[in-house]
């Protein structure tokens, strides 16, 4: 899979990028079944991070069952990550030790991943699961237990993340005992992880009981794991969901999965996702049916959203507002560029989201809240360091000012990766570049080549950071 | 719910002058710290001979600092109190040996804020 705009010279290892070839150049815009760049560019923003100029156009060729597949079930051969990892200060990055790079030590997977939808789907499960305030080494590690269950089954997964340490100490489950059950991860596993609503104060309570057991070990060498000591649950009779018995840890979670506000709730949170309108009931209800019948499995829910007519409704007016993590990884691999700094841990902070740290429980508000006004600015300042430091980088003295408009536009269209770009910002973008040099006389303008930089400066700014980029 | 801003964190050197961040000795170490009521964790405790920064953050309610002492007690680099949430560097040059971090806040280091760290040859040598 390339991310690079145009394929160069081939070199030693860069074959596996290149995508595939386009059958035959008529298929070039439009593959078959109506399957096109369009598509191509909606899927990948929404499964991933963008498409870059060249998988638009091989993958509007190839079709929209292989792109489908290729996104779902990845390349053969595994995940790889793409291109020379990043350094940052002359180093490689240290995500344990130094502040900001556990951020950009994932920021890099979402743009160079071949497999972007496990990446999409980590930060679904780390929005889901929100955990915050813990130490960096176990966010790490809860990192790659969202990565490794991204795309499988729920009910390992949540047995996983029930057991995971940097879980059970944001939310008191270590140390939570016979003699002192605490309640807060019996609540959110039903308020927020499993099931929404239909369950009582009783059953938080009467689930709490169920989860206790396990305690924390600390030694002056700091901490040494979480362990479950069987005395020091509760085993007693419980009354949940309408059940009763001597329930332990994994019947709890049982419970909240096979109850049948379950699939509901999770296939819409999933499809929320995916999805800026909301799901129909008929939606709910077949999404629900391929979850159940599945065994809880989450992938072939989420393929069956990404195979939804919805999903491509209205592409030339698209109404997903890109979070903040998206809008910057997805501006790096779309234009071919790399981390090679910090600069998008304190952006994508300020655009109210910092990775590792989700403001709560809850996780991270989606949709038209990530544009409040402060955000927005920084969405914008995002256009001065991908045009500074990334690829789309202004050659010097590579543009002439008796460029047309149109010419001028198209260029920096190509130099950013070729987005989709709506024929309305088009006529804009022209209309800026025809006004350009206005305050300059006719008879200078062959000394105004200066000028044309900083034209392609700004139009390529505006084309990563203006209106059109905000949403996908 | 917007994280605060880089201009928030207290940035301490000790045996560096503030410079530009951009260039750091070639041989520093960062080691991430955490804090929290009562225990203190490095997420590193063997580093090389050289600069070694703590980055320091608080994940407690209290307020923290960090004291590194030689194997004999001297202080050898003390930071700035450390609020709630806050973050904070503490860079010292180390030969090797043994140290000792510690939470110097009223009592903390005798509830638990303390920690043992190594200074070693690096490997191959320098
Ligand atoms: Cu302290």
């Amino acid at each position: 899979m390339a991310r690079r705009r145009s394929a160069p010279a081939p070199r030693a290892g860069t074959a596996a990028r290149r995508p595939p070839r386009p059958a035959a150049s008529a298929a070039r815009r439009r593959g078959s079944s109506g399957w096109t760049e369009a598509h191509v560019h909606r899927l990948f923003w929404r499964a991933g991070f963008g498409a870059t100029a060249a998988e638009a156009r091989a993958w509007a060729a190839r079709g929209r069952a292989a792109t489908i597949d290729w996104i779902v079930d990845g390349p053969p051969g595994g995940t790889k990550l793409h291109g020379p990892a990043p350094r940052v200060d002359g180093r490689k990055l240290d995500p344990v030790n130094e502040w900001g790079h556990d951020q950009l030590w994932w920021l890099d997977r979402m743009v160079r991943s071949n497999r972007p939808l496990v990446e999409k789907m980590t930060l679904f499960w780390h929005d889901h699961f929100a955990t915050s305030e813990q130490d960096t080494p176990r966010m790490l590690a809860q990192n790659r237990l969202f990565r490794s269950h991204a795309l499988g089954g729920f009910r390992p997964l949540l047995k996983q993340v029930t057991r995971d340490p940097a879980m059970q100490l944001f939310l008191s489950l270590a140390d939570s005992t016979k003699e002192h059950p605490n309640e807060n991860y019996a609540r959110e596993l039903m308020e927020l992880f499993t099931l929404g609503r239909g369950y009582s104060e009783r059953d938080v309570r009467e689930a709490a009981r169920a989860l206790t057991g396990y305690r924390s070990k600390w030694t002056n060498k700091g901490f040494q794991g979480i362990r479950y000591e069987a005395e020091e649950h509760d085993d007693g009779v419980k009354r949940i969901l309408g059940r009763r018995g001597r329930f332990g840890v994994d019947q709890v979670l049982d419970l909240v999965c096979d109850h049948p506000r379950h699939a509901p709730f999770l296939v819409t949170k999933l499809w929320q996702f995916f999805v800026a309108a909301p799901p129909s009931p008929a939606t709910v209800r077949a999404l629900a049916a391929t979850y159940r019948r599945s065994g809880l499995q989450v992938k072939p829910v989420v393929r069956q959203i990404l195979e939804h007519p919805a999903l491509y409704r209205n592409l030339a007016a698209p109404d997903l507002v890109k979070a903040p993590v998206v809008y910057i990884a997805g501006a790096l691999r779309t234009t071919g560029s790399a981390i090679t700094d910090n600069w998008p841990v304190w952006l994508s902070s300020t655009m109210g989201q910092q990775l590792f740290q989700p403001p709560s429980v809850a996780g991270w508000d989606w949709g038209p809240r990530w544009m409040s006004s402060n955000a927005v600015r920084q969405r914008f300042v995002l256009g001065n360091y991908v045009v500074n430091y990334g690829r789309p980088r202004v050659r010097r003295g590579a543009y002439k000012a008796s460029l047309r408009p149109d010419r001028a536009v198209a260029i920096a269209i190509a130099a950013v990766g070729s987005p989709p770009v709506s024929a309305a910002e088009r006529a804009a973008l022209t209309r800026l570049a025809r006004h350009w040099f206005d305050d300059i006389p006719k008879s200078w303008r062959d000394k105004a080549d200066w000028r044309a930089e900083s034209l392609q400066r700004t139009l390529r700014h505006l084309l990563i950071a203006g209106p059109g980029a905000q949403l996908c | 719910m917007v994280a605060a801003v880089p201009a928030a964190l207290a940035v301490v050197v000790v045996t560096v002058p503030s410079a530009p961040a951009a260039k750091r000795p070639a041989a520093s170490t960062a080691v991430g710290v955490s804090q929290r009521e009562f225990r203190l964790t490095p997420y590193r405790t063997r580093v090389p001979v050289g600069e070694v920064r703590f980055n320091v953050t608080n994940f407690g309610e209290d307020v923290h600092d960090l004291v590194v002492r030689d194997a004999r007690g001297r202080v050898l680099a003390r930071s700035a109190e450390v609020r709630s949430g806050g973050r904070l560097t503490l860079a010292v040059k180390l030969k090797r040996g043994r140290y000792r971090l510690s939470c110097d806040v009223a009592n903390h280091a005798q509830l638990g804020m303390r920690a043992g760290f190594t200074v070693v040859k690096p490997r191959g040598g320098r």
